[in-house]
């Protein structure tokens, strides 16, 4: 069974996600050393990365999100756009910050798997619904696609067929099964949430009792703070050692980090990460 | 393996911690049945005032003067400012003539029998993380972390400890932060550069817990429940205390609460001290 880690990257004007997708190429490599990873992109991945990425796959079926300005179109995509019989889908502004190895063995017993609970900096389960109120209101399952997991199935595949549907008549699903809290733009995480609702199928791909897959959601209005920021690094400093090694307000950080600001990629932290992996 | 408690009264003029830790060590010896050590600053006045009997061993230190001062409330209307000598528990470890020491502030009262079930735990180091205030109308999530966005709090009020190489290095590490307070105060993002005990224990644990959650402190057996210096202890009588707990939004105005047989942080020290003075008296 082929096992890899795929990545979506369509860059914008003001955010160069293939940057992000090389970083996170990066830490899969310093903490993963014999891992996969391919990055599906119709932007030029630059010379000095290419060597990162097992495959630089073009969007399949042509570019759906060519007048968008979330570029989540495309994102349906990915069940047929990766190589891998088992594959974990990431999001571009995340960093692996530990072996993952054994997750492999754990997401097998599935045909696909979402999280559907993430961690604040501090290790803690995140409990706010802060950005989540359409998913309590509607009653829809607390699905993150940040970070998920599919095997070439055909029920994963059935899933993907639904996921496309729905992004594409996103308005029309959404206010069937998401009219409370409507969400003004469509969202991988409402989608995948309407589909299991669709398919009926929570159980079968969430697991809320395990503490991992999951990821450290770095959004400000979940930290359990009493007075959060617009921005969590005007809240708490960020540390990277020689090693990579990242503490966030002197937590250090593990498992998979999910930074959620764009600012948040400096030289600093690229440049360690160069360093360490002589790229 | 010898086992005993330690108290450390340092007296400052406004508050008397050796009249407290009199109090304390014949309520310990009642509920815990254990030897009761001091570390003190005074063992001339305590020998003068008190039954020094009352102690297995008195470990004398050297008096000095302190730049650290705070306020202590005496309820809601009322303070003094005061020396606020707090700098020698992290040298307990080296002071305790004991193998398996349980370390208490003056002001916690012991109204049962818990914490001897310390010495017959595994765990090696044993503070309280969770805690209740007794009044129940103030915020008390200034207690679950050090500061707004930083670490775990834990307080440094009971401490039990095994002499171990990890404890030793536990203490030494508390001794490095203490040095370097103005340093930590910094990089954990406390507001007050006040050094406080509870503060230096969390991040020591939090260190030794290689900066993540983890598990090298363990919590004590039982709750911390706790009234701050804004209320106000009215009557302790064998396991039962009475207290005036502040009422929120009427200023100078209490709410009486009862307990029995619950251990109680009392930090309104003025209050306790009265008490004694009228238990003593009786």
């Amino acid at each position: 069974m082929s096992r890899g880690i795929a990545v979506l990257a369509q860059n914008l004007d003001s955010v160069d996600y293939v940057e992000q997708a090389c970083i996170l190429a990066m830490s899969l490599h310093a903490t993963n050393p014999n891992s996969r990873i391919s990055i599906i992109t119709n932007d030029i991945v630059p010379e000095d990365y290419i060597s990162l990425f097992d495959k630089v796959i073009p969007i399949p079926f042509g570019d759906s999100a060519k007048d968008s300005e979330w570029k989540i179109e495309n994102r349906w995509k990915i069940y047929h756009a990766s190589p891998y019989e088992e594959t974990l889908v990431l999001d571009t502004d995340m960093l692996i910050l530990q072996d993952i190895s054994f997750w492999w063995e754990f997401l097998s017993q599935y045909e696909l798997y979402f999280t559907s609970k993430v961690l604040t900096y501090r290790g803690e389960a995140v409990t706010s619904d802060y950005y989540r109120k359409t998913f309590t209101a509607n009653k829809l399952p607390n699905l993150y696609t940040g970070a998920h997991y599919f095997k070439k199935t055909k029920f994963s595949r059935e899933f993907y067929n639904w996921m496309e549907i729905i992004t594409q008549n996103w308005e029309l699903f959404y206010g069937k099964f998401a009219k409370e809290n409507y969400p003004g733009r469509p969202s991988m995480d409402v989608t995948a949430a309407i589909t299991a609702k669709i398919l009926d199928c929570e159980s079968e791909i969430t697991n809320n009792k395990t503490s991992f897959p999951s990821f450290t959601h770095m959004k400000s209005q979940i930290q359990n703070w009493s007075n959060p920021k617009s921005s969590w690094q005007d809240c708490v400093g960020t540390y990277i050692t020689r090693n990579c090694e990242i503490k966030i307000g002197n937590h250090l950080q593990t498992g998979i980090l999910h930074y959620t600001e764009d600012s948040f990629v400096t030289d600093t932290i690229i440049n360690r990460y160069r360093l360490l992996l002589n790229v | 393996m010898s086992k005993g408690a330690i108290l450390i009264a340092r007296n400052n003029g406004n508050i008397d911690y050796v009249k407290q830790s009199v109090f304390l060590a014949k309520r310990i010896q009642h509920y815990l049945e254990i030897p009761v050590s001091i570390i003190t600053d005074s063992e001339e006045y305590l020998k003068l005032n008190f039954d020094y009997t009352v102690f297995d061993q008195i470990i004398s230190i050297p008096y000095n003067e302190t730049a650290n001062t705070r306020a202590y409330n005496d309820g809601t209307l009322f303070y003094k400012t005061a020396d606020f000598k707090n700098d020698i528990r992290h040298e307990v470890y080296n002071l305790t003539p004991y193998n398996e020491t349980l370390l208490l502030d003056t002001d916690y009262i012991i109204a049962n029998d818990l914490l001897s079930s310390c010495f017959n735990s595994n765990n090696d180091l044993m503070l309280f993380k969770s805690s209740e205030d007794v009044a129940k109308v103030r915020n008390e999530k200034e207690f679950d972390y050090v500061s707004d966005y930083s670490i775990e709090f834990y307080w440094a009020t009971v401490v039990f400890f095994r002499k171990t190489q990890q404890n030793e290095i536990f203490f030494d590490l508390i001794s490095h932060i203490y040095k370097n307070w103005k340093h930590y105060t910094r990089i954990y993002q406390i507001d007050s550069p006040l050094f406080r005990n509870d503060f230096a224990f969390s991040i020591a644990i939090h260190i030794m817990n290689g900066f993540q959650k983890g598990n090298f402190a363990q919590p004590l057996p039982g709750k911390h429940l706790y009234t701050t210096d804004r209320d106000i202890l009215w009557n302790l009588k064998d396991d039962k205390m009475l207290f005036l707990v502040e009422k929120k939004n009427y200023l100078g105005e209490y709410t009486a609460i009862k307990t029995i047989g619950q251990n109680i942080h009392v930090m309104n020290k003025f209050s306790l001290e009265r008490e004694i003075d009228r238990v003593n008296n009786e």
